[in-house]
């Protein structure tokens, strides 16, 4: 790359697991949605990609009769029962182990992810998520803030996805400090 | 002698040493291996590709056919065909010159030139026809071993490749004055631009017209500023960096050399970087290549470009020799010769083809003492591994006249320029015929694409700035932003116009006057391929080779196509251009493969209890993406003692195996009986909850696709398993199936094959292994029969517990989340400890299913078997309406006789899988084959080989010998029953 294009060049990305959390997969007609607001103590959010959340809860819509519940173990138990006691129709299936989640942030995690995501990441808002492929691999990528992602993937993914996140880091720091 | 030229160049004054055939060769910082040969007076680099003639520098670009080096930088970095203009140096570097033996100055197959008759284009298809067998042994290997340039590297590449997708709302290829002024009108706020150039520079025609004012400033300072301008304006700006392929979408690939100037390179750089670009506006800035005169001798060294002459005295400050003859049918290589004279360097003669060329260009030559030639040909060139003269004379009636021998050493051409059209063609834009600039002009392009500046024909900087600011103020307008173009004022400028030619009028015999000079063909080439027939400029391509090499023709596609028009009486645009296809340049096979090598050449998928496996000396063997345990030797053991003994465990005590990749689907809903109705074979209305039951997959053609145990939790709730490699495949066809033939079931399906962690505990010592880790369950026979499952806790551990049997022995599979696989695991291993438990791999888990008949879904079918043909008829509910397949199954094809059913084979050797089966092994070939060998292994529980195999009427040829023929040996087998052990099933119900 240039010398001039060099200096504009961000530094340093963090890549961290984070500890294990409980996970839901729910499906539920459209019309039905409005009944998983008891359970979870708030609406579901209603675009592809949109999240809501209150009190550590989190829902994304994955697809159209698609959710993804993040929760606290705590609230396990509780939302369980909840889904248990709905009287629609529906699928609450436990994917808690299913899954391991990264997070991913610093000046240079738009570069990073660019080695395998094809999705234009810059133009994803904040507080949003998309379902999409990181090198091939089905994955979740959240974003919370402008340098902050979280990457969910099925856990026999994650060696190849964290091996491959860290040399790709190694060359992009190597990039940024070339003379 | 050093052709250095002081105060000329952008090279800085520090010395850099590399090697040229083992010769050490002194250039300056910022050379490529061309300008560096060029200071020091080598043209010769090379042998051509057929005829072995001596080859030098022709151009200063990419499009480079003649200098193609062997190219070193270390162990295991060799590369072939390294174009020694696009090389930059760096000490350390290597270069060798190719297709030569034993010396570039004495070749041995320099003979290839003398019999050039011979070799005429198509030769080996008239030639080489008898004696047929001669083409596999003697022809084609002594044309592969004579025909050819580099050696491909033997040694494992060391560098590492990269790659990366990048969105920018406008691209521009090309970083010459019409892209940077493109970048610049395109640079608003908010608007993500990217501007690439495949050279170390930007400024492209800038940094060889230093001449050239632009608003009052000197060109390269005014470039200057410009860079830093857009850089600022949050340009991204990527040199070295190709665009080799333009792809639907505007997605566009591009090569970035990230490492091969530097001489020390960080070890974590990648070599190469592929960018997958989808870009919002493309705009196409690539200039246009200058075309060879096509004349007797065009070939020899020391001929090259007039353009790239131009660039070697001004970007690198390079005199191409110290006699030049100039030779041209446009007005630009006259700007070429006066910067030459300027710099030190004889113009022996400008030869123009033309009567008239402009009278400013000739009382400018006049001024500096040139001799113009108008009118002229140049009938041959003389010298051996350097051009020494040329000869020219005036053109009368089509025929050179009397022809004088110009001395030199060096000859400049230019036959005009033609617009770099390859990634416009690419796009599957249309091109039209311009009649005044005989050439053709990018015209439509399905893409949200723009040609700009000498892309598309515009001649000069002012006209391409110009041209290219429109354009980037136009791309931005597409986005819906408004930018308003500069306007610069431009001084010095030369734009200019030519003529196109054929091949230049000789009275030589037999001319030798290059197309193509990679692919070493001539001007009479092409009109041999006419007259033997070829009309179309496709075929004429195809017959000649012309535009067939790793350059695609960039200086010569034009040229064949004029001389094939006019020897076939046509105009250009009806003999037509062939069609340019990706990479633009040469790309190396580790820029498209990038991070896909070793350990990431693929997803290595493994299971919780992966870790275990690895640490206790497993051998692995892939399944699907998977990575599985295949046997656990014990140390000294080899794969068959290790499977015998693992085999043996699990038939007289108990074994345990990590099942955790098998496919599991929850299946959710009030139709979820229904919806398994619907999809397997199997009826599954009356399963009750915590029983299991066998479920057979078909396809709508009837033929087996996947298998597995479905358990029933609850009247609403199913868990479906799948094979390993199937899982997805599986999971697919279920949800195709509801959300287009069945979207009124209250149905869902989520994918669970990682949450759990699966643990098999198999042999009649099972029970005892697990019941202390189970809670709350009993286990006894009566209470929990085989094919049951409950939700229950084993070693604390929240769990579903099934009670099958993959290898006929009392059977569980320990289904925990997959976080606790590991440590369930290790209990497992420790609770069973005193009974001997034995980790097995997939190995045994085949050899002991094999055992039992059971089938393995890929190995023993594949693709074309029913489920009657592999003896489970049983697991298809008669009285179901409907199952994906039924109707299939009654095809007249699928019930007839001879079909191929599964059978066992027991023969006293171990057979070959795969292997052919006949009944008659003295008939001669070829035999009729009666089906195949799909599983064979030696088994412990028999003490002898078995293997199951697809036999045509199989089911009635029980007791039957069939015969197998191998190599050295035919084997004979008894057919019988595929069930081998405990055909009652007396050990499942323990």
């Amino acid at each position: 790359m240039n010398e001039l294009a060099r200096d504009l060049l961000p530094a340093a990305t963090v890549i961290t697991a984070l500890a294990p959390a409980c996970r839901f997969s729910l499906r539920i007609a459209p019309q039905d949605g409005v009944e998983a607001a008891g359970p979870l103590g708030f609406a579901l959010p209603e675009r592809i990609g949109a999240r809501a959340s209150a009190n550590s809860v989190e829902a994304l819509m994955l697809g159209p009769d698609e959710w993804l519940i993040l929760a606290p173990e705590a609230a396990r138990e509780r939302l369980v029962s909840g889904f248990e006691a709905l009287s629609a129709v529906h699928s609450c299936v436990d994917i808690s182990d299913r899954e391991i989640s990264l997070s991913i942030g610093g000046p240079g995690v738009l570069d990073l992810l660019s080695v395998g995501c094809p999705r234009d990441l810059a133009a994803l808002p904040e507080g949003e998520a998309r379902r999409t492929v990181f090198d091939g691999v089905s994955v979740v990528l959240w974003r919370d803030g402008s340098e902050s992602f979280r990457l969910d993937a099925w856990r026999s993914f994650m060696p190849h996805i964290e091996s491959l996140l860290a040399s790709a880091e190694r060359a992009r720091a190597a990039d940024c400090n070339r003379t | 002698m050093s052709y250095r030229v002081g105060g000329r160049g952008r090279v800085s004054d520090r010395p850099v040493t590399f090697t040229f055939d083992g010769r050490r060769i002194e250039g300056r910082a910022g050379d490529t291996v061309a300008s560096a040969l060029l200071a020091n007076g080598i043209h010769l680099t090379g042998r051509s590709f057929k005829y072995h003639r001596p080859r030098g520098i022709l151009t200063a670009g990419s499009e480079e056919p003649n200098a193609l080096l062997q190219v070193r930088r270390g162990p295991g970095r060799a590369e072939p065909n390294t174009r020694a203009t696009v090389q930059e140096i760096h000490p350390g570097l290597e270069t060798e010159s190719q297709n030569r033996w034993p010396s570039l100055r004495v070749d041995a197959l320099s003979i290839n030139d003398r019999l050039s008759p011979v070799f005429a284009a198509g030769f080996y298809y008239k030639t080489f026809m008898w004696p047929k067998a001669f083409w596999d042994r003697v022809y084609e290997p002594v044309i592969r071993a004579a025909a050819g340039l580099g050696r491909a590297p033997a040694e494992p590449d060391p560098d590492r490749y990269a790659s990366r997708y990048l969105h920018t709302d406008v691209l521009v290829v090309g970083g010459g004055p019409a892209g940077l002024a493109a970048a610049r009108a395109a640079a608003l706020p908010g608007v993500r631009v990217t501007l690439v150039d495949e050279t170390a520079e930007f400024g492209g025609a800038l940094l060889s017209e230093p001449g050239t004012e632009v608003d009052g400033r000197q060109a390269w300072a005014w470039l200057e500023d410009e860079l830093t301008a857009v850089a600022a304006m949050g340009v991204r700006l990527m040199s070295r960096t190709t665009a080799i392929g333009y792809y639907h979408e505007n997605m566009i690939a591009l090569a970035e050399r990230v490492t091969d100037h530097l001489e020390a390179p960080h070890p974590d750089l990648p070599r190469e970087r592929l960018w997958r670009v989808r870009a919002g506006q493309v705009i196409l800035a690539q200039g246009a290549h200058e075309k060879p005169l096509v004349f007797n001798g065009n070939d020899r060294p020391g001929v090259m470009l007039a353009g790239a002459a131009r660039t070697y005295l001004n970007r690198y400050g390079v005199r191409p020799g110290d006699r030049a003859a100039v030779i041209t049918s446009h007005d630009s290589a006259y700007a070429a010769a006066f910067d030459l004279v300027g710099a030190g360097t004889a113009i022996a003669a400008i030869i123009d083809t033309r009567l008239e060329p402009p009278a400013e260009l000739l009382s400018a030559a006049a001024e500096r003492g040139i001799p113009v030639r108008v009118g002229h040909t140049v009938t041959g060139t003389d010298g051996r591994l350097r051009v020494s003269a040329v000869r020219t004379a005036p053109v009368r009636d089509g025929r050179p006249s009397f022809a004088v021998r110009i001395p030199c050493d060096c000859v400049l051409m230019s036959g005009g320029w033609t617009p770099a059209l390859s990634l416009f063609s690419h796009s599957r834009g249309t091109l039209l015929w311009d009649a005044e600039a005989e050439t053709f002009l990018p015209d439509r392009s399905p893409e949200a694409c723009r040609m700009v500046g000498g892309a598309r024909g515009l001649w000069g900087i002012g006209a391409a700035l110009a041209d290219g600011a429109e354009a980037g103020a136009a791309a931005v307008a597409a986005l819906g932003r408004t930018s308003a173009p500069s306007q610069r004022a431009v001084t010095g400028d030369a734009p200019g116009t030519g003529q196109a030619c054929r091949e230049l009028p000789t009275d030589w015999p037999n001319p030798r006057a290059f197309v193509d000079f990679q692919n070493d063909v001539t001007a009479k080439d092409i009109r041999l391929a006419v007259r033997e027939g070829m009309r179309s400029i496709e075929h004429v391509k195809r017959y000649t080779t012309s535009g067939m090499a790793t350059d695609q023709g960039k200086s010569s596609n034009i040229n064949a196509l004029m001389i094939a028009a006019d020897a076939i009486g046509r105009s250009a645009p009806e003999v037509g251009l062939t069609t340019f296809r990706p990479p633009y340049t040469p790309v190396t096979f580790g820029a498209i493969a990038g991070h896909h090598r070793d350990g990431h050449f693929e997803v290595t998928r493994k299971t919780p209890i992966d870790g275990w496996a690895e640490a206790n000396g497993a051998v692995f063997e892939p399944v699907g993406q998977w990575r599985r345990a295949w046997y656990v030797p014990r140390a000294g053991e080899d794969m068959e003692t290790a499977v015998l003994r693992e085999c043996a465990a699990v038939r007289e005590a108990v074994g345990m195996f990590d099942a955790s990749t098998l496919g599991k689907i929850e299946v959710v809903g009030p139709d979820a009986g229904e919806f398994l109705n619907r999809m397997y074979t199997n009826p599954w209305t009356k399963l009750g909850v915590g029983r299991c039951r066998y479920g057979l997959l078909l396809g709508e053609d009837g033929y087996i696709r996947d298998d597995g145990v479905i358990g029933r939790l609850a009247p609403d709730l199913f868990h479906v398993t799948t094979t390993t490699g199937g899982a997805a495949r599986v999971m697919n066809t279920m949800e195709d199936y509801l959300q287009t033939e069945w979207p009124e079931l209250k149905v869902w399906l989520t994918s669970t094959t990682e949450q759990w962690a699966v643990i098999a505990v198999n042999g009649p010592k099972a029970r005892e292994v697990i019941a202390p880790l189970v809670e709350g369950l009993d286990l006894s026979p009566e209470a929990f029969p085989h094919m049951s499952v409950a939700e229950t806790t084993v070693a604390g551990v929240p769990a579903r517990l099934f009670r099958i049997s993959f290898t006929g022995e009392l059977g569980f599979e320990i289904n925990v989340p997959a976080r606790h696989g590991r440590a369930v695991w290790d209990k497992v291993a420790a609770a069973g400890a005193d009974h001997g438990i034995t980790p097995y791999g997939t190995e045994s888990m085949h050899v002991l299913r094999a055992e039992k008949g059971y089938i393995i879904v890929g190995q023993d079918t594949d693709g074309t078997v029913t489920p009657a043909d592999a003896g489970l008829s049983w697991a298809i509910g008669k009285k179901k309406p409907d199952f994906v397949g039924k109707r299939s199954l009654a095809r007249p094809d699928l019930v007839a006789a001879g079909r191929r059913e599964l059978v066992g084979l027991l023969a006293d050797d171990k057979l070959e899988e795969g292997a052919q089966i006949v009944l008659d092994p003295s008939e001669p070939m070829p035999m009729t084959m009666l089906g195949h060998v799909t599983s064979s292994y030696q088994s412990a529980a028999l003490g002898r080989p078995i293997a199951l195999a697809l036999l045509a009427d199989g089911h009635s040829r029980m007791g039957e010998r069939v015969h197998i023929p191998m190599p050295g040996a035919t084997l004979s087998a008894e057919v019988t029953s595929p069930v081998f052990y405990d055909p009652d099933g007396d050990r499942l119900k323990l």
